[in-house]
């Protein structure tokens, strides 16, 4: 018994992708992967080649042939640039060790344990990474004043903690489920106290998806805007408040802001080439 | 038609030759099993023949046709999947009729097929389910059930039994042959499993590092085996062998390694028996010995102590040590009880015997 | 027994122990000041930070501004945003799962915003669309269309607002819908093959099916983000032209520091919270029932 011939009567059907032939097909695949490029590329292209016009080429950046490094001397001669640039950097790197530490915990308590604990916890976590920031920047200006710590490194670092608390515990639970618990059990069963099994058998584990994080974390806190306006002022300038100020106060003097910008790009390039990799192996999960 | 028919197919990856110089005939409604080790090249030569990977050199004809520039949904052939493959949002129905509504098939045609594919595999209360609804056996069907809708010239299974666990295994196996008889078609089956080769081939094909061993019927590979290989990889418990030198004496042949001394008549191996001295691999079948000494003249017996015993219920398998190699027996008694230490003698007839060049592998037959 | 739930619930209080304070601390308590300020009188000139109520909340709910223009610009940019973004990303994560010759080089390209800061990324899409000596105009003059004063209109402002976003947002829901695509098993796509599948239909009915948790989240995610926008509004139009393209978090922010009216502003604010955190768990639990449905 065989099924119904009829179906053998086979008429393809034929996509767009289908109709066009193979090479006008690459040729539409080359010009959309181009066309991609150049949209993300050209901004920070136009962005560098007017960090390196001097002041007055800068109304026909796209015709001339004047550079010059001129403009970064300039920025950099700023005390107030130089002061940022030191304090991001400062920042970044201590908030990511701090916040590392503190979402490692958080995360592997949320992985490994269930019961009303973790859940009123990830519930919370939830919550607050919904509340928008506007609305607790503000009062965060008061209670960092209350604290003696307003426009300091502390003032900083423990927002950035509390927020990161929200963003990465997720992320670190994630990390967490993909490593196999059992090698923990068997340390416990070797005598390995809880936070032995955590420290020595679990972290170790979850280098690669550390060391991502650390990354974005950096990154993250590098580029951070907000709360480096509300709760910093003169004693502890940041690098991207500065700029959005220049942009306010200097007006016409694009070749000054550019420069001021691609300085703070720098940093941000350098760790995202040196990380890329790691971060991809990272996230791997 | 539907005959498949591969000629010198070769396979690289870079400096690997995943299959080399791979030639076989499929005729119309045969069942060719293709089995072997991991990394033998069974998969590849599978797929090439689906067309999910470009042939390196060679040519495949379907019916007649050669398709090696053809794609696979224009090859005429359907394929089951070691994971099933389905897609898994869509309902069972759908899953069956995506490949027919691709081809504008219309409606009612389709409706029809999946009625008939739904009876013949007994999955029609499953229709409007998803995929993860069902049981893996379920899913099973229901990719068989994509494959017979399509009533292609030629059917492709990769592994597909090996998901399941072995109870189940042994029930689809029955259920495929089954379907063989109600839609008998040209098929190419690939497995890692002896057991499922020599059940449901008409023909197997054994593989290893990407060159065929042997081609033949169930029968014949177990009997003639052409080499080492083959004869140790088909038939379980497997094939026991002993190492050692085979010298003329007398007008006896005699075979001596580790532990052992045996004298042979001279007609088993005919001409293929070797002028002097001879390195050679014995083999012989744990079902072809018999505890106990030699009871005639055809018969041969071998010494050694007992290591280990392996109840089975209706049988029990012996190992007794021989020299440095242990040597099993199946078929003892199960209600025998042997100490380990304790000395056994074992016999079996010549004919069982099988000699293996010790360097080349391959078996000595005697050409008359 | 109990013993040892003792053990273990310590152990969990301690591992997060250092992360409730300082969510407590730096997060709940700002919160609970900002809900008390909202409740206040508290303006820097009048230092007496009297209870009124809800007058407060009154006034913002009333405001003509709040209803007709920030929550319809908060509301239409996250959507168009998140649209943009999540059609731009999935094409593109498409485009980097094939393996092509310069996979790697249009991999990194497409990496540059992400770390790429948004105050940054505004200041530079903003000197682009610079009406006298922008790139943009210049271009476009080229074409003979007349120099465009883009900041100085709403819907154009938006524009650049949005194109802004939609530049630093799609590089990220193309590098976790690709992680997510090259997850995907492959036998359903070899099956689809056989199955004389187009490109289309594979995309329609197997790639989108599958991918459908992952795309789920990151709206979900971004969209809860996009809601929150402060830096690239702040840096490109400052809420202008004359607050036409204010969004929640900029009219919070202006009532506080530059009406110094900071009562009112927690009190936009807090309705602003309320709103998301309100939004957030009805599309959680509405994705959530329907990522299981699917499954």
């Amino acid at each position: 018994m065989s099924v119904p011939t009829a179906v053998s009567a086979e008429r393809h059907a034929a996509g767009f992708f289908e109709a066009l032939a193979p090479g006008g097909r690459r040729v539409l695949f080359g010009l959309a992967a181009v066309a991609i490029c150049l949209l993300f590329a050209f901004p920070v292209f136009w962005l560098v080649l007017t960090s390196l016009r001097p002041g007055f080429a800068v109304y026909y950046v796209h015709r001339g042939t004047d550079f010059t490094l001129d403009n970064f001397h300039d920025v950099l001669a700023q005390e107030i640039v130089l002061k940022a640039l030191f304090n991001s950097f400062m920042i970044a790197t201590l908030a990511t060790l701090l916040s590392l530490a503190v979402t490692a915990t958080s995360g592997y308590m949320l992985s490994r344990f269930k019961g009303p604990i973790p859940n009123t916890w990830f519930s919370l976590i939830y919550v607050f990474r919904c509340v928008p920031y506007v609305s607790w920047v503000l009062p965060l200006y008061f209670v960092t004043r209350q604290l003696g710590i307003f426009d300091t490194y502390w003032g900083l670092l423990l927002p950035h903690v509390a927020v990161h608390i929200c963003f990465f515990s997720w992320i670190m639970k994630g990390f967490f489920d993909g490593i196999d618990p059992s090698m923990e059990y068997a340390a416990m069963i070797d005598g390995c106290s809880r936070w032995g099994a955590f420290w020595r058998v679990a972290m170790p584990a979850a280098i690669p998806g550390l060391t991502a994080l650390a990354i974005l974390c950096w990154l993250y806190t590098w580029n951070e805007f907000l709360f480096a306006l509300i709760l910093t002022s003169h004693e502890t300038p940041i690098i991207t408040v500065v700029m959005a100020q220049f942009v306010h106060e200097l007006g016409m003097e694009w070749h000054l802001m550019s420069a001021t910008a691609v300085l703070a790009l720098g940093p941000a390039l350098i760790v995202t080439l040196f990380g890329q990799k790691y971060v991809i192996r990272g996230l791997k999960v | 038609m539907a005959e498949v028919v591969l000629d010198e197919v070769q396979k690289s990856y870079g400096r690997v030759t995943a299959v080399q110089d791979f030639s076989l005939s499929i005729g119309d409604r045969e069942f060719v099993v293709l089995v072997g080790p991991s990394g033998c090249g069974k998969s590849t030569t599978l797929r090439m023949i689906a067309g999910l990977e470009d042939i390196g050199a060679g040519t495949i004809s379907i019916g007649g046709r050669v398709v090696n520039e053809l794609q696979p949904k224009d090859r005429d052939i359907a394929m089951v999947f070691q994971n099933y493959a389905l897609y898994q949002h869509m309902s069972v129905r759908d899953n069956l009729a995506f490949g027919l509504r691709n081809r504008r098939v219309p409606e009612p045609q389709i409706d029809a097929a999946i009625a008939q594919a739904a009876r013949i595999l007994s999955i029609e209360p499953l229709l409007d389910r998803r995929p993860r609804q069902l049981s893996g056996g379920q899913q099973q069907r229901v990719a068989l059930g994509r494959c017979i809708v399509r009533n292609p010239q030629v059917f492709l299974f990769d592994e597909p039994l090996s998901n399941l666990d072995a109870q189940l295994r042994a029930q689809m196996r029955l259920e495929l042959k089954e379907l063989r008889q109600r839609v008998p078609t040209t098929s190419v089956f690939v497995t890692h499993d002896q057991v499922e080769a020599m059940t449901l081939g008409d023909r197997i094909v054994v593989m290893k590092d990407g060159l065929v061993q042997q081609v033949g019927t169930p029968l014949a590979l177990y009997r003639r085996p052409a080499n080492r290989f083959v004869a140790g990889f088909i038939g379980s418990p497997a094939m026991n062998f002993m190492d050692g030198r085979l010298t003329m004496e007398d007008d006896r042949l005699i075979m001596t390694g580790d532990g052992f001394s045996l004298s042979l008549p001279p007609t088993i191996l005919g001409d293929a028996a070797p002028t002097g001295q001879h390195a050679l691999c014995m083999g012989i079948r744990p079902q072809h010995l018999r505890l106990g000494g030699p009871s005639g003249p055809g018969q041969l017996g071998l010494g050694g102590t007992l290591m280990v015993t392996e109840q089975l219920g209706d049988e029990q398998i012996v190992a007794i040590r021989v020299g440095d190699k242990d040597v099993r027996i199946a078929g003892v008694d199960p209600d025998l009880r042997l100490a380990p230490g304790t000395g056994l003698e074992v016999s079996a007839g010549v004919e069982n015997l099988h000699f293996f060049d010790a360097d080349t592998g391959e078996r000595l037959r005697a050409t008359t | 027994m109990s013993l040892t739930l003792n053990e273990r619930t310590r152990f969990m209080l301690a591992l997060i122990a250092p992360a409730v304070l300082a969510l407590a601390f730096f997060q709940v308590v700002p919160i609970l000041v900002g809900a008390n300020t909202s409740f206040r009188d508290w303006s820097l000139h009048d230092p007496q930070r009297t209870w009124v109520g809800l007058a407060n909340y009154a006034h913002v709910l009333a405001d003509r501004e709040f209803l007709r223009v920030v929550l319809p610009n908060t509301f239409g940019f996250m959507t168009a945003s998140v649209a943009c973004s999540l059609v731009l990303g999935l094409s593109v994560a498409l485009m980097l799962n094939r393996r092509f010759a310069g996979r790697v080089i249009v991999q990194s390209f497409v990496l540059l915003p992400l770390m790429v800061a948004p105050v940054i990324a505004a200041i530079m899409i903003r000197w682009m669309f610079n009406d006298q000596f922008g790139v943009v105009n210049a271009a476009l003059g080229g074409l003979g269309i007349g120099p465009i004063s883009w900041l100085t209109q709403r819907w154009t402002a938006f524009l650049v607002i949005l194109m802004t976003d939609v530049w630093l947002w799609t590089p990220w829901f193309a590098l976790i819908l690709l992680a997510g695509l090259q997850s995907l098993p492959p036998e359903p796509f070899e099956a689809a093959q056989i199955d004389a599948a187009s490109r289309w239909r594979t995309f329609r009915y197997i790639t989108l099916p599958m991918l459908r948790p992952v795309i789920v989240v990151c709206v979900v995610i971004r969209s809860i983000d996009a809601f929150r926008t402060f830096d690239i509004v702040w840096t490109i139009s400052g809420g202008g032209p004359a607050r036409a393209t204010e969004v929640f978090s900029i009219y919070a922010y202006v009532e506080s520091f530059q009406f110094l009216n900071l009562g009112r502003g927690s009190a936009a604010a807090v309705i602003g919270a309320v709103t998301i955190v309100i939004f957030a768990m009805a599309l959680y639990r509405i994705l959530n029932r329907y990522v299981e449905v699917s499954r």
